[in-house]
């Protein structure tokens, strides 16, 4: 490699922590809420991308996010769960997160009116999976919420709950959880109410608590 | 925003709109430090909204199906793909799913092809991920995992190596490092041990063994560089591209993108498929189209022949538009001759200048190799 070549790389490494400490300076700066979502969207989608990871960590955009998941206003919540579904599959973000209470606040998250912060946390959840969280994330409220998400009307929402439960869970819980269940149903045939999964959702799974 | 009438959503199902089809506003109210060059919506992408199957709106009702999927097989392979006759359409357009065979290549068609021009319309590109299976959405989720954990594990790599590596400095590397303006802002926890310039040799140590992007940026190479940039996951990452922040650093360093071109080439692929594979493609449609002016009469339906990318089910022939009236006929087919040949000319243009990029790149490669022997010696 070339010393241009290096150079550029490393200038290129500092720009970028420095253009997304900019970022996150703004989101703290601002009382404008519009301009904050738009900085949460920015920094969730760089999220995505591996490289930007570790400067994110050290920026501790993490607790960023994992703030938002308690914000009144959906776009937050939304964009929130978005870049921790993007972040939690590196394994130190999902050590970060777990060691944060992140499972609980997450958890709130599927019982949110929008399509997208449920799909995120239903991910995010799978992501944080461990053989030390498995027992949080596989809970008896968390498995009846997604027997009843694979009876969803919705097919992204079937597709996830269905890997969730096939991947994440031992047949003998979900067949356990299943007949706890039995009668209770009432998520089949019931169309979604404009987009909004909630209307699938028993009141018990409303209430739904965890950790 | 209507809803599927009936319980499954296969490939071969009444579709329903939903609202991440929807093309949202764009938003102007944003701060010039992070204002990319194209205005784009506030949305974010997660591995759930992307997905290998794309819905391409306002093709043209002209009968180019065909022309769409040749266009789409420019960025990837196509296993399958279908008009969508029962989803709502603007008039006089067409709507077609296709799926691709990696979900690389729809990221790159749908950067690419995105409110594109095409046949006198705009096309508009949005992942349909409701048209996949339970196991397409497992194999999609894996893949990420394994793509994370393998950047995440080259990292660690190159961690170890500049740590082993700083336990003997070299004069020559302390010369380079001076020579190089590095911003010192940047405190790096894991150099806590180091000089301030060795924690800056760091920086593009760790760039340089990223993995390769995928293969589908290689068309796009004259393009300034963004595109690759947006493609160093492995895919190509519509989240970056649609807050368009990466334009930022092409502006503070203009030629970073060509350095970073020339980096990604020297890196080695992991699960991507090696640069050479472009070759047989672009060769093929050439070939292709040098069949077609040698002999006037060969229809598409001959191209599956020698289109090997292209999987699926045989091309028909083109659909004949019947205006009811012999001279209407005659305008209809005097347009679509001359919009093919524009078309393959476009694509001639496309294939010639990836062609290009690719052989300035290899020059570049080059330079770079005997600037580096210079050097040393």
């Amino acid at each position: 490699m070339s010393i241009t070549t290096m150079w550029k790389n490393s200038s290129e490494g500092s720009d970028r922590l420095e253009y997304l400490q900019n970022l996150v300076t703004e989101f703290q700066d601002t009382d404008n809420e519009e301009a904050k979502e738009q900085v949460l969207a920015n920094l969730a989608n760089f999220a995505y991308d591996p490289k930007n990871m570790e400067y994110l960590r050290e920026l501790q955009v993490l607790d960023l996010f994992l703030d938002m998941l308690t914000e009144e206003n959906e776009n937050f919540v939304e964009f929130g769960i978005g870049g921790l579904c993007n972040l939690s599959v590196d394994p130190e973000c999902r050590d970060t997160i777990l060691h944060n209470s992140g499972i609980s606040l997450v958890t709130n998250c599927l019982s949110s009116q929008r399509e997208e912060t449920v799909l995120s946390a239903i991910t995010t959840l799978m992501n944080l999976t461990t053989p030390l969280s498995r027992a949080e994330i596989t809970d008896p409220a968390i498995l009846q919420c997604m027997l009843r998400f694979s009876l969803s009307e919705s097919p992204r929402l079937r597709n996830l709950a269905g890997v969730f439960l096939q991947d994440c869970c031992a047949k003998e819980q979900v067949a356990q959880t299943e007949q706890e269940m039995h009668g209770q149903q009432t998520a089949v045939g019931i169309p979604l109410a404009e987009g909004e999964i909630s209307a699938t959702l028993s009141p018990s799974v409303h209430s739904l608590h965890c950790g | 925003m209507a809803l599927p009438s009936n319980n499954k959503m296969s490939c071969w199902a009444a579709p329903g709109v939903y609202k991440h089809h929807e093309q949202r506003k764009v938003c102007i109210s944003r701060p010039k430090y992070r204002d990319g060059r194209k205005d784009k919506a506030v949305k974010v992408y997660t591995i759930n909204l992307e997905s290998r199957y794309v819905m391409v709106q306002g093709v043209p009702a002209i009968g180019v199906m065909t022309e769409l999927v040749q266009l789409c097989a420019l960025y990837g392979v196509v296993e399958e793909y279908r008009p969508l006759d029962e989803y709502p359409a603007e008039e006089f357009t067409e709507v077609y799913l296709i799926k691709f065979q990696k979900l690389t290549s729809a990221r790159a068609a749908k950067r690419n092809m995105d409110e594109k021009s095409f046949y006198g319309g705009v096309l508009h590109m949005c992942y349909v991920p409701e048209y996949e299976s339970v196991e397409d959405t497992r194999l999609k989720l894996l893949d990420r995992r394994r793509y994370i954990m393998r950047a995440a594990q080259n990292k660690a790599r190159e961690r170890k190596t500049k740590e082993d590596g700083e336990e003997k400095p070299t004069t020559s590397n302390t010369d380079r490092q001076s020579n190089m303006t590095l911003s010192q802002s940047h405190e790096m926890p894991r150099n806590d041990n180091n000089t301030g310039g060795n924690s800056n040799f760091n920086y593009y140590s760790d760039f340089t063994l990223l993995p390769l992007p995928p293969q589908e940026q290689h068309y796009h190479m004259g393009q300034q560089g963004t595109e690759l940039r947006e493609d160093k996951m492995g895919t190509l990452h519509n989240a970056v591209s649609n807050t368009n922040q990466q334009s930022e650093y092409n502006s503070v360093s203009q030629t970073s993108s060509e350095n970073i071109q020339k980096n990604r080439q020297q890196r080695p692929t992991q699960n991507q498929t090696p640069m050479v594979r472009f070759v047989p493609r672009t060769t093929q449609l050439e070939k292709r189209k040098h069949r077609k002016e040698e002999a006037a009469g060969q229809t598409l339906t001959d191209l599956s022949e020698v289109n090997e990318t292209l999987i699926g089910p045989k091309l028909p022939e083109p659909p004949k538009i019947d205006m009811e009236d012999e001279s209407m006929n005659t305008t209809v087919c005097l347009i679509r001759n001359t919009m093919k040949r524009v078309s393959s000319y476009q694509i001639f243009l496309w294939q010639f200048r990836a062609t290009l990029s690719h052989q300035v790149s290899s020059v570049s490669i080059n330079t770079d190799s005997f600037l580096l022997g210079w050097i040393s010696s």
